[in-house]
């Protein structure tokens, strides 16, 4: 998929981007651009810096040096455009709320404080789930549902938000393949749309179906850059100090020594 | 006020020599207890102590089978109820220990001498230990060190590595249990001294400061046995001065070596360097080596 | 045993109002505490609000505002410590605790009658209480309710997926402080009702009893409110009737507490039952 022509700053610019706890680098010398309907895969062993990379594009953690941008701005400034899905399984299975609930936190920023949802937001919030092919268990308890019925449903109150980026964090861990079909769907919809997509992920198989552009981290950037080009066996292996490789069709077999 | 006419009368003296030999105990004891990071379930044991030890008193047996008793009832249920779906462990902890505490309110309050008592179980009541408290102190305080050092290495693996410990073939959960037997001996070995509700302060303080000042285990121990005994003595002398409760002035006393060690303490006090940030990584540069590429 | 007779006495109805309004007033934070699972920063409330009372008492003042300036103060404290979580922290918490409860007793133990203050400060004296302390009871009440239904939904957010409210724009830190101030609120209304150490149960026992059997907030919130009434107007009764008619006095805060922990324990018992039926009634849907 070709990306969109240029109009506006990008959703998502990074240069040089670093961050550092106690003076040592966690991830350093991140530099790329997404554009509207983009969608890029954060791909790198445990520990490259994947999570603290999406922190630092939701502005939770300080930049030691370089910058991101978000739609022109700072990324605090940016939230309200800015839509996080975490995996599931860090949020507690017994939390009294049910499906439809936790998708209505998605316009929580939209509604503002003391206001409660309106009319408007249940139907953004039901629509978001029928996306996501839950409508039906709207009023199930969250943690009634299947692990990948839940990732669903995080990525329905992503989409309730109507953001600009959608960062994803290991979106596809331990998720049945009917659920991994629906939220690849559901995301595709959120690009056609204009969103941007940053998706940090192990499945490099996934990676090739769900996104264009790849960005390889070990602590510090490898490479940056279209699919087709970036994921090569070459800058896999710098990537994940493998030493055997293997192409398989379209997915990619990385063998650690 | 020299410290010998503070100590003059023989309740005085015997007061001393249980502070010592409490402040003592604690401070060996409460290393563990941090290196196991059990400072909240030490305080819990204690609230959950009283009641046992409420109980006992009133039957008539040692409070240390009270207390003994009461102390694995409150384990096995807290363990049960937070086993259910739904119940997580600190709503467990909180709902047994507030059932046991008002249990053993109840208990006392349907006796005469309701305050009296209870203020003595809850924050000590030092000056009026008689000799027979003294060699259950001594007993059991020896009893306590004993098994610490026979079980030194054992228990010391079994806080940083359970696997390896388990690995090499040592039974980890009976050694866990022993650990909270010998907390919990403690615990009841303090009430005297500062009460169940003070207890935790004295087992925990002392260590936390002798862990400020040096690294090894041994002298660490050793260090905050000394400083135990120390706030002990220094604690029971200003409370007999100033007529104040004493279990409470020992703790203050304890607390204080803590605050001014945190900020002193060569290396990790708070002058000596900056707070760490976040959980630190040591971030290792990558075979690689290349810079960042910009393919395609 | 009759569980309306004691209430035809005046100090007994204004007991009654006390443990009416402060159990559903439990109840409803106990709801954020316990889904937090945040009983240690009440446990820690309760030992630092302490000296706080004192204080207030040896001054002649009003032991809610000694028990208000120290909530305050500690919830503070607790939030700005909260965030900076190590290894040894919860010992530096530990310390703190007893050094404030320390401090409270040091200063209670110069005064004669020393054992009753203390008592009276720690396990509280419902039945002492004059209509002063039910209007600052009610005020109280009524700021948290306030607080409560304003902030409702940015609250149940920051409990079930702090992340994702950070991410969105909120200051846990912040929600953090007023759920801790809230807290503190609570230990400070119930300070001369059940004192300082059985108001923890208060908090923690209805709203862990509500979650059993509760599947939404607004209906675990109802369920700890009304188990929190009824602990009150229970424990109450039953302390006077076995007092009274049985010659054993029994404490009446404390009587509440193990009221409380029994309705708990048969909510405990009547969940899983209610979870069988409620899946009988539930078609199976394809994922």
């Amino acid at each position: 998929m070709a990306p969109e022509p240029p109009g506006g700053p990008p959703v998502l610019a990074l240069r040089q981007a670093t961050v550092a706890y106690e003076r040592e680098p966690v991830v350093e010398g991140v530099d790329g651009e997404v554009a509207a309907g983009q969608s890029v895969a954060l791909i790198g062993p445990n520990g490259a810096g994947k999570s603290t990379l999406i922190r630092a594009v939701l502005g939770l953690v300080p930049l030691t040096g370089g910058t991101i941008q978000v739609l022109g701005r700072a990324p605090q400034a940016a939230r309200r455009q800015v839509a996080y899905v975490p995996q599931a399984d860090t949020l507690d299975a017994e939390f009294p709320v049910s499906a439809l609930q936790v998708v209505l936190m998605g316009r929580y920023p939209r509604i503002g404080w003391v206001r409660r949802p309106g009319p408007a937001d249940r139907q953004a919030a039901a629509s978001a789930l029928a996306q996501v092919g839950l409508a039906e268990r709207a009023s199930a308890r969250f943690g009634t549902l299947s692990g990948g019925q839940r990732q669903r449903v995080l990525l329905a109150r992503a989409i309730a938000q109507e953001p600009r980026l959608l960062l994803l964090d290991e979106p596809f861990n331990g998720v049945d393949a009917l659920s991994q079909d629906l939220l690849l769907t559901a995301m595709g919809r959120l690009r056609s749309a204009g969103a941007a997509v940053v998706m940090a992920t192990h499945d490099l198989g996934l990676a090739h179906l769900a996104c264009d552009e790849v960005c390889l981290l070990n602590r510090h950037q490898i490479g940056f850059g279209p699919i087709g080009t970036t994921l090569t066996p070459e800058l896999l292996r710098a990537t994940y100090g493998g030493q055997a490789l293997q192409l398989r069709g379209d997915g990619v077999i990385v063998a650690r020594p | 006020m020299s410290l010998l006419e503070v100590f003059g009368d023989s309740f005085a003296r015997r007061a001393l020599l249980e502070a010592v030999m409490v402040g003592g105990l604690c401070g060996a004891v409460g290393v563990h207890v941090l290196l196991r990071r059990l400072p909240f379930f030490t305080m819990a044991l204690g609230h959950a102590t009283f009641p046992g030890v409420v109980l006992a008193a009133l039957l008539g047996i040692s409070l240390f089978a009270g207390a003994a008793a009461f102390g694995a009832v409150v384990v096995v249920v807290v363990a049960l109820l937070g086993a259910r779906d739904r119940v997580d462990d600190t709503s467990a902890v909180g709902v047994t220990l507030s059932g046991a505490f008002a249990l053993g309110v109840l208990l006392l309050s349907a006796q005469a001498g309701f305050s009296r008592d209870l203020t003595a179980y809850l924050v000590g009541s030092i000056i009026t230990v008689q000799v027979g408290d003294l060699v259950t102190t001594a007993l059991v305080g020896a009893a306590v060190l004993a098994a610490l050092a026979a079980l030194h290495k054992e228990l010391v693996l079994g806080a940083f590595d359970r696997g390896g410990l388990a690995a090499l073939g040592y039974p980890v959960l009976a050694l866990d249990v022993v650990l909270l037997l010998l907390i919990e001996a403690t615990v009841v070995t303090s009430i005297p001294a500062v009460g169940t509700i003070l207890a935790v302060a004295l087992i925990v303080a002392p260590a936390a400061t002798a862990r400020l000042w040096t690294e090894r285990l041994r002298a660490t121990m050793a260090l905050a046995a000394v400083l135990g005994a120390t706030s002990g003595v220094v604690g029971l002398a200003i409370s007999l001065q100033w007529r104040v409760a004493a279990g409470a002035t020992i703790v203050l006393v304890a607390a204080a070596l803590f605050a001014v060690s945190l900020v002193v303490a060569p290396r990790h006090g708070l002058l000596a360097r900056r707070p760490a940030a976040l959980v630190p990584v040591a971030a290792t540069r990558t075979a690689a080596g290349q810079g960042p590429t910009r393919a395609g | 045993m009759n569980l309306f007779e004691p209430f035809t006495i005046p100090y007994m109805q204004r007991a009654l109002a006390e443990v009416l309004v402060l159990g559903a007033l439990a109840g409803a934070v106990g709801v954020l505490v316990v889904l937090r699972r945040l009983a240690f920063v009440g446990d820690a409330l309760t030992h630092t609000v302490f000296p706080g009372v004192v204080i207030a008492h040896l001054l002649g003042r009003s032991l809610m505002a000694g028990a208000l300036a120290f909530g305050v103060l500690t919830a503070v404290l607790l939030t700005g410590l909260g965030s900076h979580r190590r290894v040894g922290d919860d010992a530096a918490l530990a310390i703190l605790l007893t050094s404030f409860f320390s401090l409270g007793v040091v200063l209670i133990s110069r005064t004669r009658g020393f054992t009753a203050d203390l008592t009276v400060f720690l396990f509280g004296r419902v039945l002492a209480i004059d209509r002063t302390d039910l209007v600052q009871t009610l005020v109280v009440a009524a700021v948290v309710a306030l607080v409560l239904a304003v902030l409702h939904k940015e609250l149940v957010l920051r409990a079930f997926d702090p992340e994702a409210a950070a991410a969105m724009g909120y200051r846990t830190r912040r929600l953090d402080l007023v759920l801790n101030l809230l807290i503190a609120l609570v230990v400070v209304a119930a300070v001369e009702a059940v004192g300082t150490v059985l108001v923890i149960a208060l908090i923690v026992v209805p709203a862990a009893a509500a979650r059993l059997l509760a599947d939404r907030v607004a209906a675990m919130t109802a369920l700890a409110c009304l188990l929190g009434a009824a602990g009150g107007w229970l424990g109450l009764a039953i302390s006077y009737e076995v007092s009274v008619d049985h010659d054993l006095r029994l404490a009446a805060g404390a009587t509440i507490v193990v009221v409380l922990v029994g309705l708990f324990l048969v909510a405990a018992a009547v969940a899983p039952l209610r979870r069988r039926l409620a899946r009988d009634r539930v078609p199976a849907v394809a994922p």
